[in-house]
């Protein structure tokens, strides 16, 4: 915490002044770019003929921010040099951006929010941003409503913005979206559930909690994510004391909303008005530059407020053509809707150019034809080329009759061609070697970049692709390499693909779904699926398959939540814990594994049922074991974290069912039921329920298991029935005996073993 | 613009100017007029000059970085403020103008020549408006006051004309807070009472010529929605506050009931140097509806609204397209990726289309539109 000299300065500013402060995350933390982000951060890529930082500072601009922190890790030097040149650090801007470098070790958005807490950047409430952001929503009455809300509620300690899309929406990224559960009338996020486009999931899982807890619960699967964040204070410590915090999305907001301890809220901000979307991958890149072009972000469109100053000249059909003279456009050639052509660009006769973006100073040679492509500055076009779909790289030479097919990216300065075709997504960047001293200067930067292009380099031998003679390209393999591959990552392979320019994916979006639904799942779902609310989710609601794959990663995550459940448990029944201290250790494991509480109970149940040891012979002796473990261990089930005691017996039943323990259902149950842990209406109520009767179950030894377990249930509920009639008094008895001496207590236990008697030995006859 | 200290800071207000003119975080035509002017006065007092010349250069470049922020596809610059109720401001190029216009009289005052009368009149128009070529003065001509250029006191100009032009850039202002009165103040001649009178949009300077004339006259108005900007809902509410029969009708049927309308009013977003304008999206409608029925059609518009430029591309639109989210919702994720959506500000209405002009010094046919430009402005100035 050593503010920087001119920190301290600021520091008094905000005081006299409530300035809005700002922090922009200048790094994607991923590759999606690649090759285009190898030598160059992605916040820097033009999107239509601007940096997307210039389109994030105007955003911000918008809103009023008088101070931006620019978080940057790759090649600072370059988003410093630009932040200098730009007109933001003119006089008169208003705006006072600070780039911060942050260490090369900063892997994450978490690892971005630990370094401003350790630097102390932020003052009060601060907006965060990605460096892609591309926005006109009026953030500073976001801001209002925000600090509006903390007036009164202190644990309000984010909002975040999201834009209404409706589920298909080509700027939603199909990728890596969430469902979100809102309170209805506070709008306060209660629940938050990351999805991916592969793995693809058909249900949404709202904890029981939030349900019964919020009366109006609207669940959305609609929202685009904006990535605009209003944070207090606390925001960056809560990512200092959570090390392992990686994601704000995945990790933070999920943490916060999961977590007992915390009681920290979160709100989102529906914006109805306005737009808002990141450009996350190439996919987006291209939704957001026809948004763009077809004046969604008005006011932030080329012929009125282009971030980077150009000006340029609205026609009809949404065509932008630079407004200072300098644009060639051949009498023949024709330029369809969606266009934007940048200053001092030559289009040849008979060149079609249609909805793309043309940088400045590049050549469209005769007869090109160019199709929602995006074409970056001083690139030229030979004549006879044809570019569907993809992205072109600055000062890119493309050579006559070269064809480049949908979804590739050509990074900055190849060359390619004559006569060459590049297949479909395919990557091309510029071979090592030919100018690395003129990157002398940037060398720690080049090494991370070279390691990348060197194995790049390797897997040349096995790719043979006619680039041309005279070219300097060398063609990426098709899918990185990726030992460690790993379904859950929002990075992996197949869900990248939902990402790509051009992809419309729809092989993966209609195969393999269904792994949610797998085995393990409808194994529990005789209990779960009371619990649970499910939620199918329209966008693939009807493609899910049931597969029979117990692997799946939610299966694997839970068998290993039992596993870590049952070994703390067993420590805590060796080492004789107290019951708090084992319920603290069991919400920490529930919050790390994220599962929801009736897992839990679930796997506490069945820890403390397979505590207790088989006696041979019944009887007393068993009966005495079941007291002893439950009035031990049973406070715990309680504990953890909620209290839903027909959850409780339901468990318990479950477990009984497929468990040697069977026979003793009915006197676990009976010493639950004294030790007050369930109620005589919650067996009843459970009694009620159709799937403890397991009707829902095909037939099996399991269900009739569960069958049994039952008619014990119904069989205690009769002696209760007729206790009720005969037994008032005693109940009374009972009543006053509990303020009463040990004497008295001992009777009591004479009295309700009785009791427990009955109910054993009418279990036993059965 | 001459670089010295002072500058940097007008360049300050003006960048600050600009940058709200781009964000549109300044609409309403009165606020832009105002803040336009203010940075003018701001500029010419703190400029440094020591003839006509460089301070006109120096109006003129705060003026060209102005109207650049102007969103504008075609090089509109409208007579100084629009009062029209619409989003757009291109007022800042005429204001620019007039300044500069007036600052040239006062120049002329100072120097005792005849400045060129104003007040108009449709009835005598053929008598007056000859062209003011001599508005370049040699500095030759500079007399015992007035000291350009002088070696020994470079800014004796300066202060001898500062309080001068502080005062021109008032009268503008006073002009600015008497426009509506001096529309409306004829317009119990315009309507007469049991007429049914046909509006749309939402314009400040036809609301408050229609409720002058309700103290007079006993007359029904029908109002168009004029989607999707709606501003015709809030010309209603407003109009039927005010006691006058009003009916809000849906855009659709203004070719039906124009058999019954006895007279289109319309407002102005900008007055072409032909006679033509730019209104609110839907007055090419009324006003093709109304021809058809020959009903006349009468704009309303302060005088500054005029600008010396032509329509020269475009047929029918003023090429100024908004935000599609006013058309279609942007929740339409399937929609939005088929089909292109334009929402026009501004319909362009041909002088033939058009009866007469009522402005505050007078009523005027398009056909005489030209003769008040070169009135208004310097020939000059055209190009700022």
């Amino acid at each position: 915490m050593a503010p920087k000299s001119n920190a301290g300065k600021e520091n008094l500013l905000t005081d006299e002044a409530e300035v809005l402060q700002a922090v922009i995350l200048a790094d994607s933390f991923n590759k999606r770019f690649r090759p285009l982000t190898t030598r160059k951060p992605r916040c820097l890529l033009p999107i239509c003929n601007a940096p997307l930082l210039d389109w994030t500072f105007e955003s911000l601009a918008l809103a009023g921010v008088q101070e931006i922190f620019v978080i940057c890790r790759s090649h600072p030097e370059q988003i410093k040099a630009k932040i200098a040149e730009s007109r933001w650090s003119k006089t008169g801007s208003g705006i006072k951006i600070v780039p911060i470098l942050t260490a090369k070790e900063t892997f994450s958005p978490g690892d971005a929010m630990r370094d401003i807490y350790t630097r102390g950047l932020v003052t009060g409430d601060f907006v965060l941003v990605m460096g892609d952001l591309v926005s006109n929503i009026r953030i500073d009455e976001v801001v209002k409503v925000h600090k509006e809300r903390r007036k009164t509620n202190k644990d309000a300690i984010m909002t975040m913005v999201v834009k209404e899309s409706g589920a298909n929406h080509r700027t939603r990224s199909r990728a890596d979206y969430a469902v979100f559960g809102l309170d209805s009338e506070t709008s306060e996020c209660l629940h938050y559930e990351p999805v991916m486009g592969y793995p693809p999931s058909t249900v949404a899982s709202i904890p029981r909690e939030i349900l019964s807890a919020h009366p109006d619960i609207e669940i959305r699967n609609d929202f685009i994510d904006c990535a605009i964040d209003i944070c207090s204070v606390e925001v960056p410590s809560l990512f200092q004391d959570n090390f392992d915090y990686l994601d704000i999305r995945r990790d933070f907001v999920h943490g916060v909303l999961t977590s007992d301890l915390l009681m920290k809220n979160i709100y989102c901000y529906v914006a109805k008005e306005g737009y808002a979307a990141r450009v996350q991958d190439t996919k987006s890149y291209e939704s957001i530059s026809k948004d763009i072009l077809s004046r969604w972000t008005f006011p932030l469109v080329p012929d009125n407020n282009h971030p980077a100053g150009h000006l340029y000249e609205h026609r009809r059909g949404n065509k932008y053509i630079d407004k200072d003279g300098t644009v060639i456009l051949a009498r023949t050639s024709t330029v369809g809707s969606k266009c934007l052509i940048g200053s001092s660009t030559k289009v040849s006769d008979n060149a079609q150019i249609i909805s793309s973006v043309i940088g400045q100073n590049c050549i469209i040679g005769e007869g090109a034809i160019i199709n929602d492509s995006y074409i970056f500055n001083g690139t030229t076009v030979g004549p006879g080329c044809v570019i569907e779909r993809s992205i072109i790289g600055f000062d890119v030479n493309i050579k006559e009759n070269t064809r480049i097919d949908k979804g590739s990216l050509v990074g900055d300065g190849v060359i390619i061609g004559p006569n060459a075709h590049l297949e479909a997504f395919g990557r091309l960047s510029k071979k090592r070697g030919i100018d690395t001293m003129a990157d002398e200067d940037e060398e720690d930067e080049d090494d991370y970049a070279d390691s990348e292009e060197e194995e790049v380099e390797a897997a040349q031998g096995t790719i043979n692709v006619n680039l041309g003679s005279g070219s300097n390209a060398m063609l990426w393999p098709q899918s990185a390499p990726d030992e460690d591959e790993n379904d859950e990552n929002v990075e992996n392979a197949k869900n990248q693909r939902f990402m790509r320019l051009g992809d419309s994916a729809s092989d993966l979006a209609f195969s393999d779904a269904g792994s949610e639904s797998s085995d393990e799942e409808s194994e529990s779902s005789d209990d779960d699926s009371d619990f649970d609310k499910r939620l199918e989710l329209p966008t693939s609601s009807s493609t899910s398959l049931d597969l029979p794959d117990g692997s799946s990663t939610d299966a694997i995550a839970e068998s290993e939540f039992r596993n870590e459940v049952r070994l703390s448990l067993e420590r805590a029944f060796t080492e004789g814990h107290s019951v708090d201290n084992a319920a603290v250790e069991l919400k920490t494991l529930r919050m790390a594994s994220n599962v929801s509480l009736s897992r839990v109970r679930e796997a506490v149940v069945s820890a403390i049922v397979e505590r207790i040891q088989i006696i041979n012979g019944g009887g007393v002796p068993q009966r005495q074991e079941i007291a002893h473990v439950i009035s031990r261990w049973g406070p715990l089930i309680n504990k953890i974290g909620g209290v839903d005691p027909v959850e409780t017996i339901a468990a318990l039943q479950t477990h009984c069912a497929s468990s040697k323990r069977l026979l003793l259902f009915g006197q676990i149950l009976a010493a639950l039921y004294q030790d007050d842990i369930v109620e005589e209406s919650d067996i009843r109520k459970w009694h009620q329920s159709l799937v403890s009767q397991g009707l829902s179950l095909s037939p099996g030894v399991r269900t009739d298991n569960i069958r049994k377990c039952w008619e014990i249930g119904s069989r205690m509920i009769q002696q209760f029935d007729e206790r009720d009639s005969s037994e008032d008094d005693s109940e009374e008895d009972e009543g006053d005996a509990g303020n009463n001496t040990d004497e008295n207590e001992q009777d009591e236990e004479e009295e309700e073993e009785e009791d427990s008697e009955d109910i054993e030995d009418s279990s036993g006859e059965d | 613009m001459t670089s010295d200290p002072q500058s940097t800071a007008n360049q300050r207000i003006v960048e600050d100017l600009v940058s709200r003119l781009r964000r549109r975080q300044l609409v309403g035509s009165r606020a832009t007029a105002l803040e336009t002017l203010l940075v003018l006065r701001q500029v010419v007092s703190k400029a440094r000059f020591s003839n006509i010349d460089q301070l006109v250069n120096i109006i003129r470049s705060v003026g060209r970085r102005l109207v650049d922020a102007q969103p504008k596809g075609l090089y509109i610059l409208v007579t100084y403020i629009s009062y029209s109720f619409l989003e757009l401001e291109h007022s800042v190029g005429n204001t620019v103008r007039k300044v500069l216009h007036h600052i040239r009289e006062e120049y002329h005052t100072a120097n005792e020549q005849p400045a060129a009368e104003s007040s108009f009149s449709i009835a005598k128009f053929v008598l007056q408006g000859q062209p003011r070529k001599q508005a370049t003065i040699p500095s030759s001509e500079s007399r015992v006051p007035l000291k350009e250029n002088d070696p020994d006191d470079p800014d004796s100009f300066a202060r001898v004309l500062k309080p001068v032009l502080m005062e021109a850039i008032q009268d503008v202002f006073d002009e600015l807070e008497t426009v509506y009165d001096n529309i409306s103040k004829n317009a119990k001649d315009h309507i007469h009472s049991d007429e049914i009178i046909l509006t749309l949009g939402m314009s400040k300077t036809v609301d408050s010529f229609l409720k002058a004339a309700a103290h007079y006259r006993n007359y029904t108005v029908i109002v168009a929605e004029t989607a999707p900007s709606y501003g015709g809902r809030e010309m209603a509410k407003s109009l039927s506050s005010a006691g006058i029969s009003t009916f809000l009708v849906p855009d659709s049927s203004i070719y039906a009931l124009m058999s019954r309308v006895n007279k289109v009013i319309l407002g102005a977003h900008a007055i072409l140097a032909n006679g033509g304008m730019f209104a609110t999206s839907g007055s090419l409608l009324a006003a093709t509806a109304a021809r058809s029925y020959s009903t006349p059609v009468v704009v309303c518009a302060g005088q500054f609204k005029l600008t010396p430029l032509w329509n020269l591309y475009h047929e029918y639109g003023a090429l100024d397209f908004g935000d599609p989210s006013a058309v279609l919702c942007f929740d339409e994720g399937d929609l939005v990726d088929k089909v292109d959506v334009v929402n026009p500000y501004y319909d362009y209405v041909r002088p033939e289309l058009l009866d007469v002009f009522i402005t505050n010094y007078g009523d005027h046919p398009p056909s005489s539109i030209y003769r008040l430009l070169k009135e208004t402005y310097d020939d000059e100035d055209n190009e700022l």
